[in-house]
């Protein structure tokens, strides 16, 4: 009999378990990659990081000896001159007030934006994690070749990893890295650092808790429609309900949107910043009360219970995703 | 590297010393109270291998506790040498399995699928890819390839499902109904390509069939399961020597002749309700009924050795096997 099957052979040495995992991932992010409304938030939020840097440069240079900023304010007459002179003494004399409270300000900002970013796009991107998985019984195909579900959950992670990374945490890296280029001295870098720490911190926490939950959201339904809704469901209405002052704080716990609300604040610290930048001299009284009270109200009561409440979700949403993921 | 040459002769199950390709020792799951596999314990060497039963016997089942897809309720399970449960993901490197239901990622085209599953086997891009598109070459995909497996007919995705299956160039293929849903000349075709895996690559096949034509035509073994328990493993070959040899005999013209003359020589004759003859034979051969119809001149005949002889084995093993168990 003639030979029917002309074919090469493949006799090679497997690659190992960190390449199939990374196969998952990059499958999935190439997909997302390939979606108009990604490429939106992608150029939006680098818009957003570069933003970042230019912001922090004119920041930079507002207190560099002869620097554009204060050639140009002296074109402006005598007063506005004397003004950024005089801003730039108070600025020499507290550097770590001034500098760290910039950087806390404009990277919890940044924060806000970047989350709003990701949770867009994962409303997009959550039927696609695992939903459209089980209704096509992909998974089949992943749990037949030498990969477990943990495996399979590693690479979805992956991907989710990929989506924020790119929208949230590389360009809050590159602006920071940005500015610094620029940075007059080393004081910039020692002063912006604790902040940029503080946002990496909250964007890990977020990170993780809105992937277990996304995942959790996912393997629930193998409907994409209903997986949607229940993200959204979970963001938007929970989020809304959270919010209103006389929701109980079960309740409002309950909503991850208003847990990372309270973690960001928390972490952030915005209140001790005001109140650091209130304790300088030479302001007015009206001044120091207001950022006194503005401090009161930044406060985060629970801010523990919020990352508590996020553990929690994390946990729940593992079980749910370990009880949904079987070959069908 | 081209295919080796053939070199794989039937091996009987009962008399061999092994490697064994699958071993099982009282395997059993349980859903609930239903028992879906029963102390299953096996000793299969490497062939192609029919795996046969009515519907929920336990067919699929058994193939997905040696995939590890359902967990085992009970005893262990070797795979290609490999223990399942103590090498999870090892156990399941060198397999290749192709699901009854449909089961493709969405939005993939029929080559990426391919691709993306040697990929997860552990083949570099460019090697799963060149393999993709030859496996899709074979399993006769041709520019289909570039569309979306969601808008594939069902013959399309048997062979898309087989193609991802054999990708990675497994040493063990278990193919759940390959032939469901696929038209003659593809299902002719495809049954050329599983019948010559084991012969041109080596290539050991576990094929679930309801077709018992289609297991008869391309297995050297079978394994009958019946209620989950194991009923029979026996060569294809041992099978039909234990089967009463029978030959179906369609005369062009003389019916009547072709039945008194066989009746006059002592042999028993059936007359079918299609017109057909059913003669008992005590050989596996069909010399004697063509020397028959040489000597009294009869006209020409389709003759069909031992037909439907594994339905019948089949059925009565299920039937004794449903008594035993009554």
């Amino acid at each position: 009999m003639e030979n029917i099957l002309d074919l090469s052979r493949w006799r090679e040495c497997p690659r190992g378990l960190l390449y199939r995992i990374w196969v998952i991932a990059r499958n999935g992010l190439q997909f997302e990659l390939r979606t108009r409304l990604f490429r939106w938030l992608l150029a939006a939020s680098w818009f957003w990081g570069v933003s970042i840097a230019v912001l922090c440069l004119l920041f930079n240079q507002s207190f560099t000896t002869d620097s554009w900023l204060q050639n140009l304010g002296t074109h402006f007459g005598p007063r506005i001159g004397a003004a950024l002179t005089a801003s730039k003494a108070i600025v020499l004399l507290f550097p770590d007030v001034w500098i760290g409270g910039f950087f806390t300000l404009i990277l919890r900002a940044h924060s806000v934006l970047a989350l709003l970013f990701s949770l867009v796009a994962l409303t997009a991107l959550v039927p696609r994690l695992i939903t459209r998985d089980r209704a096509s019984n992909a998974l089949t195909l992943y749990l037949s070749r030498p990969l477990t579900s943990m495996d399979y959950l590693l690479g979805k992670f992956g991907v989710i990893v990929g989506i924020l990374g790119l929208l949230w945490s590389a360009p809050l890296v590159l602006g920071w890295i940005l500015s610094m280029a620029f940075a007059p001295d080393r004081d910039f870098v020692a002063y912006s650092l604790p902040p940029l720490l503080r946002a990496l911190t909250f964007n890990a926490i977020a990170l993780v808790s809105i992937s277990c939950l996304a995942l959790g959201v996912s393997a629930c339904s193998r409907s994409s429609r209903n997986a949607v809704l229940l993200w959204v469901g979970l963001w938007m209405i929970l989020g809304t309900v959270a919010n209103s002052p006389k929701t109980p704080t079960l309740l409002r716990l309950s909503s991850f949107s208003y847990d990372l609300t309270e973690v960001r604040t928390g972490l952030f610290q915005t209140e001790s910043v005001l109140r650091a930048v209130a304790d300088i001299p030479l302001l007015p009284s009206e001044v120091v009360e207001k950022l006194n009270q503005s401090a009161k109200r930044s406060d985060a009561p629970n801010f523990k219970n919020a990352l508590c409440a996020l553990a929690l979700m994390c946990v729940v949403s593992s079980v749910a995703f370990f009880r949904k993921l079987r070959a069908e | 590297m081209k295919a080796p040459p053939p070199s794989s002769p039937a091996i009987d199950p009962n008399n061999h010393e092994g490697p064994f390709i699958i071993e099982t020792q009282g395997l059993s799951k349980s859903f609930g109270s239903q028992r879906s596999l029963n102390e299953v314990t096996l000793q299969v060497p490497p062939g192609t291998i029919g795996l046969l039963g009515p519907n929920g016997a336990g067919k699929s089942t058994l193939i997905k506790c040696l995939l590890n897809l359902e967990k085992a309720s009970a005893g262990s399970a070797k795979v290609l040498g490999v223990d399942i449960r103590t090498s999870n993901r090892a156990s399941r490197q060198r397999i290749g399995y192709s699901p009854e239901q449909d089961s493709h990622v969405s939005n993939m085209v029929g080559c990426e699928y391919v691709t993306y599953a040697g990929q997860l086997s552990g083949m570099p891009f460019h090697i799963a890819r060149q393999r993709a598109h030859e496996i899709l070459d074979l399993v006769g995909m041709g520019q289909e390839r570039y569309r979306k497996v969601d808008t594939y007919s069902t013959g399309m995705r048997q062979r898309v499902k087989l193609a991802q299956a054999l990708v990675h160039d497994p040493d063990l293929v278990f193919l759940d109904e390959p032939t469901n849903g696929l038209d003659p000349v593809g299902r002719e075709h495809i049954l050329r390509l599983i019948g010559a895996l084991r012969k041109e690559l080596g290539t050991s096949v576990v094929m679930s069939s309801h077709l018992l034509r289609d297991i008869e035509r391309v297995c050297d073994q079978v394994i009958i399961i019946g209620n989950g328990r194991l009923i029979e493993h026996a060569s294809l070959a041992e099978l039909k020597n234990r089967h009463q040899r029978i030959i179906e005999l369609t005369p062009s013209s003389q019916a009547e002749r072709f039945y008194s003359t066989i009746t006059e020589a002592g042999r028993n004759v059936v007359r079918l309700s299609n017109g057909k003859l059913r003669v008992d034979s005590d050989a596996d051969s069909i010399e004697w009924i063509l020397e028959l119809m040489q000597t009294h001149r009869l006209p020409p005949a389709e003759i069909v050795l031992n037909p439907d002889a594994l339905h019948e084995m089949f059925v009565k093993t299920i039937a004794a096997a449903d008594g035993k168990h009554s």
